[in-house]
């Protein structure tokens, strides 16, 4: 082999292993976030109809329905997609365990936190903890995701400046950054 | 040098698995851009050798393949990869 060979072997292994390893291509976990978007984003609207009395406090269940169908689903869609044997790349395992450990951070803080986070403040504490997965995968070369943890924060801060709409801009944010870039990331990849 | 990895196709599919846990058949025929009676054959070599480790399952009632590299071929790999390295240095 010479060496002009060798330069061109070198760059094409360069080239998939780089593929692999900067590129953070979450198309397959795209339905996660249409789920959880959709399902959080809803269940901030729900109570904030309850708290404009627009809706009875009874819709409360409604909301716990939501979030245990997105669970439901999780679980279904993860198992449907570990029958199929194509694994991941570490990089998206490495995804994997950033989503676990913001969400499972969030969870507990929502679940053992409500008299330091009280009201809406619970439903922010997901805003966060979204919006650190989603820079997470921005870091990873993927500017839809970038975008998304942008419109999270964003609906943070505005929603800060409007307390009687905190539930509506909340739901925004999770509607357009979560659920928003999950749709994003399906129709960029097909 | 390698003498398995001096193939283009070889060392494509070994960059292409390094990576990854499990790779299926048809993800590393996208990745390496190969059909599969090639990628097929040289697969086969790869996993004769001991570079690469293979697992048959079904998936909907059908037969996949899917793909790993092991510890040797990750080793055979970067060893290979120094010395092409050394030979384009060697070289400018």
């Amino acid at each position: 082999m010479n060496s002009s060979e060798a330069r061109e072997h070198l760059e094409m292994a360069e080239r998939i292993v780089a593929a692999s390893t900067r590129e953070l291509s979450l198309r397959y976990a795209a339905p996660f976030f249409i789920a959880w978007g959709l399902a959080s984003g809803t269940v901030c609207l729900i109570f904030q109809l309850i708290e404009r009395g627009l809706v009875p406090a009874t819709a409360t269940w409604a909301s716990g329905g939501l979030l245990a169908a997105a669970v439901i689903f999780s679980i279904v869609y993860a198992r449907r997609k570990a029958r199929c044997g194509a694994g991941l790349t570490f990089l998206q395992r490495e995804f994997l365990n950033v989503l676990w450990i913001a969400m499972g951070v969030a969870f507990v803080s929502n679940a053992g936190g409500w008299n330091i986070f009280p009201t809406f403040g619970l439903s922010a504490i997901y805003t966060i903890a979204a919006s650190i997965v989603l820079f997470y995968i921005g870091l990873h070369e993927n500017r839809r995701a970038l975008l998304g943890g942008i419109v999270l924060l964003a609906s943070l801060v505005v929603a800060n400046f409007m307390p009687s709409v905190v539930g509506y801009v909340l739901a925004a944010g999770f509607y357009l950054g979560y659920a928003g870039f999950g749709v994003a990331e399906l129709m960029a990849r097909e | 040098m390698d003498e398995l990895l001096l193939s283009k196709v070889r060392l494509g599919i070994v960059a292409a698995l390094l990576a990854s846990e499990w790779t299926s058949f048809g993800a590393l025929a996208e990745t390496t851009q190969t059909t599969g009676g090639n990628l097929g054959a040289n697969l086969a070599k790869l996993v004769d050798a001991g570079y690469v480790e293979e697992e048959k399952l079904f998936v909907a009632r059908r037969p996949q393949s899917r793909y790993r590299l092991s510890a040797r071929g990750r080793k055979a790999f970067l060893e290979h990869v120094a010395q092409l390295q050394s030979l384009v240095k060697g070289a400018s």
